[in-house]
């Protein structure tokens, strides 16, 4: 029902900009979009952030093979189904075609082509080389430029600026609230709403970090680190490990840690005069970024013990990791069995989670939710 | 047993074909005498991205699974030995002449020599499939993946560096940095291809080439010269233009210079064996050049089979993985089989070394190209490949390979289909695929439903 409600907020929101005249710019979730170049355009960037199921991948197949990535599949599914909760779907404009993965190609290039919706291209390098962040300053100027023909004037470089500190206080904000003692689930909820509405909700957040922690996390909880896919709206998932007796702690995913942590230093964002340096600096600092080669695996084992060896000292807990590997997920798949090994050499415990949206799984991941948290 | 039968008489008397798959099954002790008696270090590559590692004379590339031993039949093993001394042509037509005299024992020994070969390489590429999957590879990746992770697995501690392109399939450049955590101890170089060509990529892309080329002189004690590279580009146009005529001519003729059966078997052939060149780019030009030449001889003699009535199907994408009986079942429906991925992702175009005196330049504009329009590119274009490569061979339907788990390539069939029925109204189908052997009764019965509307 919370979802349900804030979906349907979320649409007379954008219905109510889209009568202002704004456009809105959807893309599926990835962390490398400039989202910043959308909003100074003028338009409303729509992160694709929301869950599938059995419906909704299911009306995938008439466009991509069913051994897609299951959030792929649902993301098409939710074009082509259009189910009432994701009305504000009809609203988009432009969808932008990336290349996180070959399944954000395939889908986004489905949605653009067969639900007669604007394309726009942003494709990202794969590589972090100086060659590679020249060819992402190249990408950003082509992005500018597609905006600004939708928008008919050019992107003005202080509202591009200001835009961007928008979105870095934005992530502060978000930081704090990762770091705020309270439920994995609230923190959820906070992550999803934020992202859906962007900086404009800023205000807001004040208020609900301030309401959401009086409620209490019981001691008994089984702290959890939760990495690989990230959990959307309208999952289960967290319901499943806090009716299991854990608790997200950190939420390593694109929803979560892989966005606020992209902070833009005050010092460099004072010290450089063109925005798409500023953009092109945090792409380079993106280091925990799924999308790139080589390094992603070193880089997480790494992050992982950090976090784990913080939360121990500070807390006295050890932490489990639960890796949810959203079906045919190939970021996440191809190196789950390295990461396991690796952690558990360090002492780590881990479970692989892979499954995908249907509802038939739930009995299943119940299960093994729950031997790994007594297992911890 | 009937078609093995026709099969190895027609292979007999391209010596050609022999030698490919000689120097493919042999491979293993090929590369063991280039790497310990003549101290060259071995690059391994995979895909068809070998020809930079041609500009170092001491380096050899490889794509892994040849570095394994085959079961090479022991006469085969024979005419390899015997062909050191005589020379292949010498050997290979002694055998037809054995073999024209009726000599049963013979005839048999030269069907389980060609029997061999064929099954080898499959049942080889199946068993880097289930290292892979035993190893720890998700079995929710393709086919492609899994098996060359088997390869990386068993055999990747003995190559020096690997050479790593990235391209659009995200599994691919996943697969790539996976190989340093199966614990593969040879240096990782990367090129990155732009994903798209905007701006000022070509000369970022050249610049990439150059630093791969700077990481691949610290392995070959800087043995890299230019005009090694230019000489090998060369070499590899022309094994270019061969392949390319003998899909193109030789294929979509009317009159086969051999039974159809064989005439896949062939192309399969030169599918795996165009990755690495079989690790000697002038040795693969002569033979497939003189393929070329064998098979026309054929023709233009009035030997071979006449096809014009066989509808002509083609079946893509392969490379990735696909059912080998497939085209021996569409062959038994009365059918003919073209196979031309290699085209279709464009690495049959020309490396471009007329237009430019500097051999990396050349190779960027290749590369590009193939990002562009083939192997890297998106669903819509990737769809307009498939639909240029079909017309051009003049194909009258088209079988649709769905590999399980590739997200990339066999991934567009939605799009494709409607280009195929709107642009050049032939019949498709898509068939599954995800391991060899493994479901050949189902496309038995969907090929014979398919094939039933050219009756």
């Amino acid at each position: 029902m919370a979802n349900f409600k804030l979906l349907s907020e979320y649409y007379l929101s954008l219905k109510e900009k889209k009568e202002e005249g704004k456009k809105v710019v959807a893309f599926m979730s990835h962390d490398n979009i400039p989202e910043e170049l959308i909003d100074a355009a003028g338009f409303i960037p729509l992160r694709m952030i929301f869950a599938g199921n059995d419906e909704l991948m299911d009306a995938s197949h008439d466009f991509l093979s069913p051994s897609t990535c299951a959030f792929a599949q649902s993301c098409i599914g939710a074009f082509s189904i259009k189910p009432e909760k994701y009305k504000f779907l009809e609203l988009i404009d432009y969808f932008i075609v990336s290349n996180h993965c070959v399944s954000d190609i395939c889908a986004s290039e489905v949605i653009a082509k067969y639900f007669n919706i604007k394309r726009l291209n942003f494709y990202v390098s794969y590589t972090k080389t100086e060659n590679s962040l020249k060819y992402f300053k190249l990408e950003l100027l082509d992005l500018k430029k597609q905006l600004e023909e939708i928008k008919g004037t050019e992107i003005d470089a202080q509202v591009l600026m200001d835009s961007i500190k928008k979105y870095n206080n934005f992530k502060k904000k978000l930081l704090e609230i990762s770091n705020a003692i309270i439920s994995g689930s609230q923190k959820l909820n906070i992550f999803h709403k934020a992202m859906l509405y962007g900086p404009n909700i800023l205000p807001e957040l004040d208020n609900i970090i301030a309401e959401q922690s009086q409620t209490q996390i019981s001691d008994e909880s089984k702290d959890i680190l939760l990495t690989g896919c990230s959990i959307f709206i309208d999952d289960y998932l967290n319901n499943l490990i806090e009716e299991g007796g854990g608790n997200v702690v950190f939420f390593d995913t694109w929803v979560g840690f892989n966005y606020y942590y992209q902070i833009i230093d005050e010092k460099v964002i004072n010290a450089t005069k063109d925005s798409m340096d500023l953009l092109a600096h945090r792409f380079d600092n993106n280091i925990y970024g799924d999308h790139t080669v080589p390094n992603f695996l070193e880089r997480k084992v790494s992050h992982i013990e950090t976090f784990y060896r913080k939360h121990e000292k500070k807390t006295g807990k050890k932490v489990g990791v639960i890796n949810h590997i959203i079906k045919f997920c190939d970021h996440m798949s191809i190196m789950s069995s390295h990461l396991k090994k690796k952690l558990k050499e360090k002492g780590i415990p881990v479970l692989n989670l892979e499954r995908d949206y249907s509802r038939a799984n739930r009995g299943q991941l119940s299960t093994r939710i729950e031997a790994f948290l007594e297992m911890i | 047993m009937k078609k093995m039968s026709i099969v190895a008489d027609e292979l007999i008397r391209f010596s050609s074909v022999l030698r490919m798959a000689y120097n493919f099954l042999d491979g293993r002790n090929y590369l063991k005498k280039k790497k310990f008696r003549e101290k060259k270090k071995l690059i391994s590559v995979g895909l068809p991205f070998s020809d930079l590692v041609y500009g170092f004379p001491d380096l050899v590339p490889v794509l892994p699974i040849r570095m394994h031993e085959f079961e090479i039949h022991k006469y085969l093993t024979y005419l390899g030995s015997a062909s050191n001394v005589f020379g292949w042509n010498r050997v290979t037509n002694f055998l037809g002449y054995i073999k024209d005299l009726g000599i049963k024992d013979i005839s048999q020994t030269v069907d389980d020599i060609i029997e061999n070969v064929i099954t080898t390489i499959n049942s080889k590429y199946n068993e880097m499939y289930d290292i892979g999957v035993e190893s720890g590879i998700s079995t929710d990746f393709c086919y492609g993946v899994k098996s060359l992770y088997g390869m990386n697995v068993s055999k990747g501690k003995n190559c020096d560096a690997n050479l790593n392109y990235t391209i659009r399939c995200s599994t691919w450049n996943k697969y790539l940095e996976s190989i340093e955590a199966i614990g593969n101890p040879s240096k990782q170089i990367w090129i990155e291809i732009p994903p798209r060509n905007i701006g000022n990529t070509l000369e970022l892309l050249i610049d990439n080439i150059n630093q791969g080329i700077s990481e691949l002189e610290k392995i070959s004690d800087f043995s890299y010269s230019d005009k090694a590279l230019r000489d090998h580009f060369q070499t590899s146009n022309q094994i270019r233009q061969s392949y390319k005529k003998i899909i193109y001519d030789i294929s979509t003729a009317d009159f086969y210079p051999c039974n159809p059966a064989t005439f896949c078997e062939i192309l399969a052939l030169l599918n795996i064996s165009f990755h690495d060149y079989n690790s000697n780019a002038t040795r693969y030009k002569d033979n497939i050049t003189l393929l070329l030449e064998e098979m026309r001889g054929r023709i233009n003699k009035g030997i071979g089979v006449d096809v014009s009535k066989k509808p002509k199907i083609l079946i893509t994408p392969m490379f990735g993985g696909w059912e080998p009986e497939t085209h021996d079942i569409i062959c038994e429906l009365g059918g003919r089989v073209l196979y031309g991925d290699w085209d279709l992702l464009r690495f049959l175009d020309d490396i471009p070394i007329s237009n430019t005196t500097d051999p990396v330049e050349a190779y960027a504009q290749f590369l590009m190209n193939a990002n562009e329009n083939g192997i890297g590119c998106d669903n819509d274009k990737l769809t307009d490949s498939y639909v240029r490569l079909a017309k051009n061979l003049k194909a009258e339907g088209l079988v649709f390979v769905q590999v399980f788990g590739c997200h990339s390539v066999s991934n567009c069939y939605t799009m494709l289909k409607e280009k195929i029925r709107r642009e050049l109204e032939i019949p498709s189908i898509a068939l599954n695929f995800n391991k060899m052997g493994e479901n050949v009764e189902q496309v038995r019965t969907r090929l014979g439903a398919f094939m039933e509307m050219y009756r």
